[in-house]
């Protein structure tokens, strides 16, 4: 359903993405985790649409959602921060409860902190239809319960909608719990790719394993 | 001082028809020209604040240098395009209100871009990367932009509108301070100082703070704020 070939992305001369080829099936939930710098935004904002690859193809669905790095409160209550994009209030209030921010519904989004911002953000996405869900570490702000929240969320809404989820994170528990895929990018080009676990327990390079030393678990 | 005070008083409540009339003139020139900077200068200030192109710096550096022109050059430069041999001299816009309109729009186009794109630029890249990822369309972006800073956006025509209605040298030169014409609060205060009546030209001084005052009341009223942040 996502193709890319080839894809190749510089800014001032430098590399920093770089994919051989890509493709996601329907219905994957895939995370992409590397370094800071490693080229996680770039790869999502460009399948959003708002870059463009310097060389190389990519075919994806119209019907996409991005929810960027940095978390956006527009002025008004949560209801209306996210129906500005469309979506009807009483699915709204839906997936407020189910994110547990209803007893915040009338508050202002500005004064919202930082992980119920992010579970707003998200609520945005979610209350639309869509084939392919783009998230920007969608529970970097999160505390435990709440990225627990996020990825049932995440996962109802792939049952319901059967698309396509890329989603990026520092966090090797979402990777092994929320997705089907794990793909970890070494400088723009992605160096492991496989189920979780196998990826996390059995890294396939040299530069993996050590990557993945650095996230001190055991599993 | 005190006298200055009661002496604006007595002059607002006494109806005084010419003071009036230099109101209605210094209104009408300050409002149009805001309003024409604003329709000229937002959108430009919105493209400099957003779009990145080829001699985009050099634009900037213009646009801050213009910021600082002074009046009395405008109005000279004006005054030379439209004096009875000038290119536009037939026009016989010479000591009239439009005339001082077109002078203002000079002076206050480049500070409503200027204040307005790097307002833009330091805070609509949020607003256009989180609309723009739900997919909306262009206009639908730029009204959120907008409607986001629309306080800070205010300041921006706020500081226009006062700048214009500030402003004396241009409007001297190009309007003429012709009583019943092109007489404004500005340059009938000049007047008064130069005859002597300080007094007076300070009552009159007290009136224009007050109007500036009332407008600015009245927009904020319009661009209701939140209370809370
Ligand atoms: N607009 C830009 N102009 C120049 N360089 C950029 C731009 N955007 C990103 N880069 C560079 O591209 C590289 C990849 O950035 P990117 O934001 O994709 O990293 P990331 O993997 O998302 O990192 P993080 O984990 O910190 O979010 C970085 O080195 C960054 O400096
Ligand atoms: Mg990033």
């Amino acid at each position: 359903m996502i193709k890319l070939e080839n894809v190749k992305k510089r800014y001032a001369e430098r590399t920093v993405l770089d994919i051989p080829l890509l493709s996601i099936a329907q219905g994957e939930i895939v995370a992409f985790a590397g370094a800071n710098g490693s080229g996680k935004t770039t790869l999502l904002r460009l399948l959003a649409g708002l870059i463009q690859a310097d060389e190389g193809s990519a075919q994806l669905p119209a019907e996409r959602l991005y929810m960027p790095q940095q978390c956006y409160a527009f002025r008004g209550d949560l209801v209306k921060n996210i129906t500005l994009g469309g979506g009807d209030a009483a699915k709204a209030r839906q997936l407020l409860e189910a994110l547990e921010l209803s007893a915040l519904a009338d508050k202002p989004a500005r004064s919202l902190s930082g992980g119920e911002l992010q579970r707003l953000a998200l609520c945005r996405l979610l209350v639309r239809d869509c084939r392919v869900l783009l998230l920007d570490e969608p529970t970097a702000a999160c505390d435990a319960r709440g990225a627990e929240l996020v990825l049932h969320a995440i996962q109802a809404y792939r049952e319901a909608h059967d698309c396509a989820v890329l989603m990026t994170t520092h966090s090797p528990v979402l990777a092994a719990k929320g997705a089907d895929r794990l793909i970890i990018l070494n400088s723009g080009k992605p160096e492991a790719d496989g189920e979780p676990r196998e990826v996390l327990l059995h890294p396939a390079t040299e530069w993996a394993k050590s990557f993945i030393a650095g996230w001190k678990i055991e599993c | 001082m005190i006298d200055s005070f009661r002496q604006a008083f007595e002059l607002l409540f006494s109806f005084d028809k010419e003071l009036w009339q230099i109101i209605g003139v210094t209104m009408r020139m300050s409002l149009l020209s805001t309003t024409i900077s604003c329709l000229i200068g937002l959108p430009l200030g919105a493209l400099l604040g957003t779009k990145q192109f080829k001699g985009k710096s050099l634009i900037k550096k213009t646009v801050h240098t213009l910021m600082g022109l002074p009046p009395v050059v405008a109005g000279l430069l004006v005054y030379t395009l439209f004096t009875h041999y000038g290119p536009f001299g037939s026009l016989n816009l010479l000591f009239t209100v439009e005339i001082m309109v077109i002078a203002q729009v000079i002076l206050i186009t480049p500070i409503v871009i200027g204040l307005s794109s790097s307002f833009i630029e330091g805070n609509s890249k949020p607003v256009i990367e989180t609309a723009r990822g739900l997919g909306l369309s262009r206009r639908k972006t730029a009204m959120l932009c907008l409607s986001e800073g629309r306080s800070s956006l205010l300041s921006v025509v706020l500081s226009a509108f006062g700048r214009s209605i500030a402003e004396v040298g241009a409007v001297s030169i190009v309007g003429g301070n012709i009583q019943w014409k092109t007489r404004v609060m500005t340059t009938a205060i000049m007047l008064e100082t130069n005859k002597g009546k300080f007094s007076f030209a300070l009552a009159m001084g007290m009136i224009l703070l007050l109007i500036a005052f009332l407008v600015n009341a009245l927009a904020s009223f319009v661009v209701k704020e939140p209370a809370h942040d």
